[in-house]
């Protein structure tokens, strides 16, 4: 099979055994790779009632279809697993490179089991797989753990958690290469299964269906992305390039644990402030043409950052107040060096700011002040919830448990769907990214139906003239966002580029593995996807009931040019069953048993 | 002629690695490719790539005992029917620009006057220097 590794790896830190066998190729056509070989295998291997911590709960990691063919931005890879927040679906996308070590080394699944009796990481080199004591790497951040590893190992890729995996922080992050599968507590997963770090390296070649037509669209493409508006801008100032305009045009930049949706404060955390001042140079994903990330010095900390993305902009900046970008880029670190969700982190930071505000929690319950703004504050928060040492202790299980555990009326502070902390965008004034957060399977997410582009400038791809302030008629058009989306995630390729390529892939799937499919097909599998995610939810206790909006959504922003939008309870109900429809689900959200025929996934109710 | 590489604009996205190697091999393969980049530090992704004498004093031709390593019109390069992959010249090269897989050495041969590295940096990283 061209270039695909052509095989699954399982191992199973219990036993310490690894099995090695063939990637069915029929299986690879009907799911791409990365989402969709997640989405496949969660379903065939897990059992969805096991608790996210369990051993018999899995890891999965698979490369995107085009990690290792050279299509520019296409060097994604997914981790899998058990949500640490809400026992559902949960993935995670980055662009760190260990897909393409995985790849060379012959596989396009990677399926960890068990747990190991001590703290452990996996060394794959190829077809030699070893469990390897990590006893001396305990404690240790992200980085220290890799730089370590590489130094004993040699030129391996390393993924691995730091002392907020280690202690089962609900919004735990794996890092790799500085770029980190963040959401959903894969991190914590990975603590639980004692397992520090995942260090691959594959000496394989991927071999290309057709080298010289993908030598041509390399350079067609090449071409286009440079030659975008975007390059500059993102090459710039990286992905809060658009906080300004989120702010000041849309009004929907959440502020405060989502009190506001402008934040006054911003000036210093807009990156065409800081951008000039700090950074000094970009930095990009694997395969990646476009760089969007950044890094930085600041005199006042030492070292050096990857970062700041426009979501920690916002969680670590405007949602807890704070005005001095040192110190969102200080907890930034701490967040990647700690191995922690930023945009979770700050969710939860915030929460706590406005309990303490609120006067639901005080000074002896914390330890000391939070109040919004406060720079040190945020800091010391963070570590206390990474050694999960007194509040941070309550506060390491994110907002929902949080609040249930504090009691007292803080459950209406709590801002989560389905448990997860959700990322930048104040959906009162964005309805359609309401429903998405409703919908997306693993809680609150901006990510599986990227749709925030769509209803934020009204256009994208089939769509024209969608109002961003209306509940009208987004069911379809978030089901028809998720889809395309799942495509991407199975393809590995940036959501950055989806208004490049749209779902144009045909010729680069012909030049890859030598099969062209177009948008038509790809939808139907990315639809695919989606209903597979949905069954694993739905057999892991999901309810429709679960998928409520926040209180903060039902109330009216009260400043800036969206002033007065929110979320009725009506309109959620609405769009939800609205978004039932269009999925061909029942009102309860259940797919209905000829969806499943359709989509060819009958046997996996069964 | 050699690609200079400056680390300082380097972005760590590996393009270059992943073109060079399609290009000479019609494959992906990174431990194929004439050009490697690693990171030292959270801000330094160091590209290494062959100087062709420019900035070395060719130790590698220097240290090879098979008659491997050969140079014409100011290209250094690897002649594969004699190379038997012994890391002589992976060790002598003081750029680290020269690498061992599967026995074979592999290193930048300047993609016969088109590299295609500088092609497709999106970063200007790589520049050819005359
Ligand atoms: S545009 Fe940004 S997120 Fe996308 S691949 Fe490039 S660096 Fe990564
Ligand atoms: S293509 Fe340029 S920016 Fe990317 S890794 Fe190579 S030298 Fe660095
Ligand atoms: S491989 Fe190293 S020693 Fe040989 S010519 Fe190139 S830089 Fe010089």
């Amino acid at each position: 099979m061209f270039c695909y590794g052509g095989n699954i790896l399982k191992v199973d830190l219990t036993t310490g055994e690894g099995i090695k066998k063939p990637l069915d190729e029929k299986v690879a056509l009907r799911y791409l790779g990365g989402d969709g070989f997640g989405a496949y295998f969660m379903n065939k291997i897990v059992n969805p009632k096991v608790d996210a911590f369990s051993p018999d709960n899995a890891l999965i990691i698979a490369p995107g279809l085009f990690v290792g063919s050279g299509v520019p931005t296409g060097g994604k890879t997914a981790f899998f697993s058990k949500s640490a927040l809400n026992g559902g679906w949960n993935e995670s996308v980055m662009g760190g490179q260990i897909g393409l070590a995985l790849k060379q080394a012959g596989y396009d699944v990677l399926i960890i089991e068990g747990k190991s009796d001590k703290l452990s990481y996996l060394l794959i080199d190829d077809n030699n797989v070893l469990i390897k004591s990590a006893e001396h790497l305990q404690g240790n951040t992200t980085r220290e753990t890799a730089e370590k590893i590489k130094k004993d190992e040699g030129d391996f890729i390393v993924a691995s958690i730091g002392i907020a995996g280690e202690n089962l922080v609900r919004f735990a992050s794996i890092d790799c290469e500085e770029r980190q599968a963040g959401r959903g507590g894969m991190g914590a997963v990975m603590g639980s299964k004692n397992l520090k770090a995942i260090a691959v390296r594959g000496n394989n070649d991927i071999k290309i269906a057709k080298p010289d037509k993908m030598y041509r669209l390399i350079e067609k493409y090449y071409e286009i992305m440079i030659n975008h508006p975007s390059f500059n801008d993102d090459g710039k100032y990286g992905t809060g390039e658009f906080l300004e305009w989120m702010n000041n045009e849309r009004g929907t930049f959440p502020t405060r644990n989502w009190r506001e949706g402008v934040f006054d404060g911003r000036k210093e955390i807009d990156p065409y402030y800081w951008a000039p001042r700090y950074a000094i140079k970009n930095k990009g994903c694997l395969q990646c043409t476009k760089p969007c990330g950044k890094a930085f010095v600041m005199k006042e900390f030492k070292g050096a950052i990857d970062g700041i993305e426009y979501e920690t902009l916002f969680s670590l900046g405007s949602n807890c107040g704070i005005e001095k970008v040192e110190y969102v880029a200080k907890a930034n670190e701490i967040c990647d060096l700690y191995g922690i969700d930023t945009i979770s982190a700050g969710g939860v930071v915030g929460f706590a700011m406005d309990l303490y505000e609120n006067g639901v929690i005080g000074k002896d319950d914390l330890g000391l002040e939070i109040k919004f703004g406060d720079g040190e504050a945020l800091l010391e928060i963070l570590k206390k919830i990474a050694y999960r040492d007194g509040i941070g202790d309550i506060l390491a299980n994110g907002v929902r448990i949080a609040s249930q555990k504090i009691g007292k009326g803080a459950e209406k502070y709590a801002v989560h769907v389905r448990g997860m902390e959700p990322p930048a965008y104040d959906v009162r004034g964005i309805k359609g990214m309401a429903l998405a957060f409703m919908s997306s399977p693993r809680g609150a997410c901006h990510l599986r139906s990227g749709a925030y582009a769509l209803e934020l400038t009204g256009k994208f791809w089939k769509y024209e003239g969608v109002d961003r302030l209306s509940s009208e008629n987004k069911g379809k058009e978030i089901a028809d966002m998720e889809n395309f989306m799942a495509v991407y995630d199975a393809l590995g390729v940036c959501k950055f580029s989806r208004g490049i390529f749209l779902l144009n892939f045909d010729e680069m799937l012909e030049a890859s593995i030598g099969k062209k499919m177009g948008e038509d097909e790809l939808l139907f599998i990315g639809e695919r996807i989606c209903n597979l995610k949905h069954i694993f939810n739905i057999k892991a206790g999901w309810k429709k009931e679960d998928c409520k909006l926040p209180d903060k959504i039902h109330i009216p922003i009260p400043e800036g040019v969206s002033k007065g939008s929110y979320v009725s309870r009506e309109e959620e109900e609405k769009m939800l069953l609205d978004y039932f429809n269009a999925r061909g689900w029942d009102k309860n959200g259940i797919p209905t048993r000829k969806k499943l025929e359709e989509l060819g996934i009958k046997e996996f109710i069964e | 002629m050699y690609v200079k590489a400056i680390p300082e604009k380097c972005c760590g996205c590996l393009f270059c690695e992943t073109v060079c190697s399609l290009w000479h091999w019609n494959v992906i393969n990174k431990y194929k490719s004439g050009i490697r980049v690693h990171k030292k530090s959270v801000i330094e992704d160091i590209p290494s790539v062959c100087s062709h004498g420019n900035l070395c004093n060719f130790e590698c031709i220097e240290a090879c005992k098979f008659d491997a390593m050969k140079k014409k019109n100011g290209t250094v390069y690897v002649d594969y029917k004699n190379c038997t992959g012994c890391r002589a010249c992976e060790k002598a090269c003081p750029l680290n620009a020269v690498w061992i897989h599967e026995k074979k050495a592999y290193k930048c041969d300047l993609c016969g006057g088109d590299p295609q590295c500088v092609k497709f940096c999106s970063q200007n990283a790589l520049v050819m220097e005359v």
